[in-house]
């Protein structure tokens, strides 16, 4: 009877010792390129946010920043200093899921450009979160604005809660820059 | 296996006759959830066929190895394995996809097709037959998938995007939107169920 349970004990051990050598190889391969890619994406929608930066090198993550912002508002992940000004990439629960989007602020304290990195919401709904229609009504904001859906931003038909987060996350970002202005 | 039945007709069985999601109605939670997109039809196809013929050949090979007692929990091990393999290589590779697709590659473990085809069919055939038979349904379940992604998103969105560029538009209309939400899902699903059975039942008059 021991016997058997050791037995068995045993080749659950050996199946599992080689799944983990085999996942580990993949692991170490794929590992450089996981990250690589989501540089490049955040650098991409860096660019994007901040009209003028041409390159990915103007950019610098500051990661003292990031932690001062981070102690008034949770949902910012990322914060990036340019010559022109800050980008501030944040994330905020949508309706199908995270939307994560880059908001680049000027040294005068409004929104630049707004780039969504990376969103899930309904195709034909939420999903046009991501086209200008939208996104453009929040350029030249500032924290004075008070921003909010169906007052001075207009939402997106059908996609309330999509609405919403996106608004939610250009204010948290304005309220972020103000903490950390004057801090750079 | 030595009943007569040759490699075509275990494909064949598999997109057909057993498919898993019209047929035998398994792994049809991913499928309703993913395939409001073309695009995502064609990279969850090619995910799920790769864990199914992989685990397939790997559990055929060394099936008379393993313990009857312990075999699920070997079978499990293994399948996570090969869906972690596509987890991270999807990541590496098409990050786009693997962002929108979410939740759904990881929860390729637990989708029963794959776990029915291991123990069904993979620890009791040879390699060839078992590798076949996973080709097979794994075709299958990626054919429904095109299908419905493609009727979905053209209906509910107007056009077709795949690798972002438009390659279908119906022009300047106001798409029923319903089709990409989830009531489309299943009424896309039942109408391709019906017009199987329809077919099928004509065929044998």
């Amino acid at each position: 009877m021991m016997s058997r349970v050791v037995r068995f004990g045993l080749t659950l051990m050996v199946v599992g010792l080689v799944a983990a050598v085999c996942l580990g190889l993949t692991y170490s391969v794929t590992r450089d390129r996981i990250a690589e890619q989501e540089e490049l994406r955040e650098a991409k929608a860096c660019m994007e946010a901040m009209p003028g930066v041409k390159e990915a090198g103007e950019l610098e993550e500051d990661r003292e920043l990031e932690k001062k912002a981070r102690e008034h508002i949770p949902d910012v992940e990322k914060i990036f200093t340019c010559d022109s000004g800050v980008i501030i990439i944040l994330k905020v629960k949508g309706y199908g899921g995270p939307i994560r989007m880059a908001v680049g602020i000027g040294e005068d304290g409004a929104v630049k450009g707004i780039s969504i990195i990376s969103q899930n919401e309904t195709p034909g709904l939420g999903a046009n979160v991501e086209k200008e229609e939208f996104l453009g009504q929040f350029i030249g904001k500032t924290p004075a604005d008070q921003l909010k859906v169906g007052e001075s931003v207009q939402g997106i038909t059908g996609a309330t809660i999509t609405s919403k987060a996106a608004t939610k996350e250009v204010r948290e970002a304005l309220q972020a820059f103000e903490e950390i202005k004057g801090l750079e | 296996m030595d009943d007569g039945t040759t490699l075509w007709d275990e494909f064949k069985k598999g997109v057909i006759t057993e498919n898993a999601l019209l047929k035998l109605m398994v792994g049809l939670c991913s499928a309703l959830a993913v395939s409001n997109r073309l695009e995502n039809g064609i990279f969850m196809g090619i995910a799920a066929t790769f864990v199914l013929v992989c685990s397939n050949i790997l559990i055929a090979l060394i099936r008379e190895r393993i313990p009857y007692q312990i075999r699920i929990p070997i079978f499990i091990i293994i399948i996570a394995s090969f869906v972690t393999v596509v987890d991270l290589v999807m990541k590496a590779y098409v990050p786009v996809v693997y962002e929108r697709l979410g939740v759904w590659i990881p929860l390729i473990v637990v989708n029963c097709m794959i776990l029915a085809r291991a123990e069904g069919y993979a620890s009791k055939n040879s390699v060839a037959y078992a590798a076949v038979d996973g080709l097979g349904i794994g075709v299958g379940y990626t054919l429904v998938l095109l299908v419905m992604g493609f009727v979905r998103e053209l209906l509910g969105t107007g056009k077709i995007i795949l690798f972002e560029k438009t390659i279908v538009s119906l022009g300047p209309f106001n798409p029923p939107l319903i089709f990409v939400m989830f009531p489309g899902a299943f009424l896309t699903f039942g109408i391709m169920m019906a017009l199987l059975n329809r077919y099928e039942s004509r065929k044998k008059q």
